[in-house]
């Protein structure tokens, strides 16, 4: 035992090596998964301007077969490039799926806050979720070494899409898409050890008496996230090691000339890939559930509905997946079957959408940043999960299978939905932090610039779909030119507000006024974290917390 | 239960006779395990498992027959296999405990550690002294006890509310210890 001596820990100042890469301490360790999620998410955008420049005009102007170009030159001659414009879209994929919204929603809030409002003193363990953090650092510098790897055409790269769909994957050259596979292996390894530890903490360190129903809803998240990571992750290994030793080991999973099918490929891939969708967008439930009620000073209207419409959407998810392969030649029961299960979704959805419109009916509400964050989530998460339900139809989706409509459907659930739900959380949390305000005004120009900018770039592109422009092109007739055009400009728009945001956070880190009040948003504002100084000790709750600093809910 | 009295029947109102409880090695007049707080009950762990492998069979189920099942099985299989140890590590971590048992003439705190030898302190109650830290930062209701030479923490890992509770029981068994009557054999001397 101890020799009695009072905790120093406070005192104790580690060293910036020591800190920030030998960390094994919840908070530190998430704000590294933020920075560095931040980082992989800005070269993913980057590789979306350029994209978008390249769809702004009929022709192909930038990603020339002479050269990659960066001021178009009509001059000069332009043989298009179409390996570029694959490997755009690729790297784009894979890096926004595994690399950027997952590590920062799940590894960066999760690990901050998760621990923080059931009141454990860190993860269950912490040395794990040090290892969790560098094994995705790892799998993210596999990615970009799989970006400039030897890849398919005698070029850089793989061009094969996000989903890696045999058999061109399979038949890619080069060593770039082994790289790719390599880095989904890492990351997915990383995200299961990640997830046990989330599990473990969730269910066995939570504060005396807090009950898993009076667990707060951003702790239920990340523990329905952590499931869903555990479940269809090992699956995405298998598959992709089979595409391993199809590859190089001559084995014939996915060649019918062996005896194989590349449907199963898409079957095992899709079992993980809708499940991923919702591990995107989860944590976003719960952190928009908590700025909500903290701005419309109302406890959350209907907690344990709320709780279990996360837990029925995240079941679910692992019984719809072949409603992303209408196309692929199913039977008609078969396609009847996921088309149903599809849509009984929108029941669990609309059980949140509209608890939290109730939680707003008769509050009083504040227009602070994370608040008109959470408004535009809830606004663009509703559009896209009704075009979600237009495309579950099995006949419909045939019309619109592989068209711009789908990538409207899916930007509007996830880089409308989840990533409004990321901004959220940095404007919500940020002062608690870093223990500095951000300025309001920069916060609602943010805002409002990419609220308008991305619904300009993906509200278009409805249109582009239904008149039957196909998604994964580097060039399209010159019927489409007028709204591609006018989508390009919001992209920019959104670049530019999000060039602004980086400006948004180094101010605040660096001279953002100082916030000492530890609830500053009000008393609404009441899990465990809001009892916290900011930023918070890196120690907190060594002794457990008692009931009456957490259990504030009227329902209980 | 985090903080488990045991004390024997007949011992604790009267003040009296407490030869039986004077030995050193008998029956204590009182005892308390001391344990951290873990959410999770055993039945929920196994439910869990349970659940987890019911939801892994369903891109299992499938394969059966063909050469993908064991791609997948070994990556299936990992991830329950963690998903047991790590959890049942926790549990682990959370077996550590501290009994404190008191006799008449003796006190000793026993700490049993999960990967680690236990420790163990003891000294005669009647040169103990029990103190409370202050209510504020780092720890609040910091709980020592000093004897025998040395000064040991108490329940780090209980509540504040628990280990003010703790004191106030240890303390009031502690008077009634110093203030019973002595066998010869345990008259005590003053340690050096």
């Amino acid at each position: 035992m101890a020799d009695a001596a009072a905790h120093a820990h406070d005192e104790h100042h580690p060293g910036f090596f020591t800190r920030w890469f030998m960390s094994t301490n919840h908070k530190d360790i998430g704000i590294l998964y933020l920075f560095t999620a931040g980082i992989v998410g800005f070269i993913s955008v980057l590789m979306t301007i350029y994209m978008r420049m390249e769809l702004m005009e009929p022709g192909v102007q930038y990603m020339c077969l002479e050269g990659s170009r960066l001021i178009a030159d009509a001059t000069q001659e332009c043989t298009p490039n179409g390996h570029v414009w694959n490997v755009m879209i690729t790297y784009h994929g894979v890096l926004m799926m595994f690399f950027v919204v997952i590590p920062a929603l799940f590894g960066g809030f999760g690990n901050y806050f998760m621990p923080l409002m059931i009141g454990a003193p860190d993860m269950a363990f912490p040395r794990m979720n040090n290892l969790s953090y560098w094994m995705y650092v790892a799998g993210v510098s596999l990615g970009v070494v799989s970006l400039f790897a030897p890849g398919g055409n005698d070029q850089m790269g793989s061009g094969v899409g996000w989903v890696l769909y045999a058999p061109l994957s399979t038949t890619e050259g080069g060593s770039s898409m082994d790289f790719a596979i390599f880095a989904v292996h890492v990351s997915g390894a990383s995200s299961i050890l990640g997830a046990i530890n989330m599990i473990t903490t969730f269910l066995n360190m939570r504060a005396p008496g807090m009950t898993l129903h009076k667990t707060p809803l951003f702790p239920w998240s990340i523990f329905v996230t952590a499931l869903l990571i555990l479940l269809s992750l090992p699956v995405l290994a298998g598959a992709i090691t089979m595409l391993l030793t199809d590859r190089n080991f001559g084995t014939t999973f996915f060649d019918p000339a062996g005896g194989g099918d590349p449907i199963l490929y898409q079957h095992l891939l899709w079992f993980f890939g809708h499940p991923e969708v919702y591990m995107i967008i989860v944590p976003g439930f719960g952190i928009i559930s908590h700025v909500i009620s903290t701005f419309a000073k109302k406890p959350i209207f209907g907690y344990l509905p709320m709780v279990y419409a996360m837990v029925a959407i995240g079941a679910l998810g692992f019984i719809v997946w072949a409603h992303h392969m209408y196309t692929v030649g199913m039977s008609l029961t078969q396609q009847s079957y996921f088309m149903l299960a599809t849509m009984v979704i929108a029941v669990p959805t609309g059980i949140k959408i509209f608890s939290w419109i109730a939680t707003m009916w008769g509050g009083s509400i504040e227009f602070k940043t994370p608040m008109l964050w959470a408004f535009g989530f809830l606004f663009l998460f509703t559009v896209g999960g009704v075009t979600g339900i237009v495309l579950s139809q099995a006949g419909v989706d045939r019309a619109y299978h592989d068209t711009y409509y789908v990538v409207a459907h899916f930007h509007y659930v996830m880089s409308l939905g989840a990533v409004f739900c990321i901004f959220a959380g940095i404007y919500y949390w940020i002062g608690k932090m870093s223990g500095r305000q951000y300025p309001e005004w920069a916060g609602k120009l943010h805002f409002w610039t990419m609220f308008i900018g991305a619904n300009i770039t993906f509200f278009p592109q409805h249109f582009l779909g239904r008149q039957g422009m196909p998604r994964r092109y580097i060039d399209y007739p010159e019927a489409f030119a007028d709204w591609n055009y006018i989508s390009s400009i919001g992209a920019f728009i959104t670049f530019a507000s999000f060039l602004f945001f980086i400006g948004i956070v180094f101010y605040t880190l660096f001279a953002g006024k100082k916030v000492t009040e530890e609830s500053y948003w009000g008393e609404h504002a009441d899990t465990l974290e809001w009892t916290l100084p900011n930023p918070p000790p890196a120690h907190t709750f060594e002794t457990l917390p008692t009931p009456d600093m957490w259990d504030k809910q009227p329902h209980h | 239960m985090p903080v488990e009295w045991t004390i024997p029947k007949g011992a604790p109102a009267e003040t009296g006779a407490f030869f039986d409880w004077a030995d050193g090695h008998g029956a204590p007049m009182a005892r308390v395990v001391l344990r951290p707080h873990r959410s999770l009950p055993r039945s929920g762990f196994a439910w869990f498992l349970l659940i987890v492998w019911g939801f892994l069979l369903i891109p299992l189920i499938p394969l059966l027959g063909t050469l993908a099942l064991w791609a997948m099985l070994p990556f299936l299989l990992l991830v329950l296999a963690g998903l047991w140890f790590f959890i049942e590590r926790n549990y682990k971590d959370g077996a550590l405990h501290e009994i404190v048992t008191l006799w008449q003439d003796r006190i000793e705190v026993r700490r049993i550690n999960p990967r680690a030898p236990d420790q163990i302190w003891d000294a005669n109650p009647y040169w103990v002294s029990i103190r409370l830290g202050p209510g504020d930062r780092p720890v609040e209701n910091y709980l020592t006890l000093k004897g025998n030479g040395r000064e040991i923490e108490l329940g780090t890992f209980l509540s504040p509310e628990e280990r003010q509770n703790l004191s106030d029981r240890l303390n009031a068994l502690l008077v009634r210890a110093k203030s019973g009557p002595l066998t010869p054999a345990a008259q005590p001397t003053r340690p050096d």
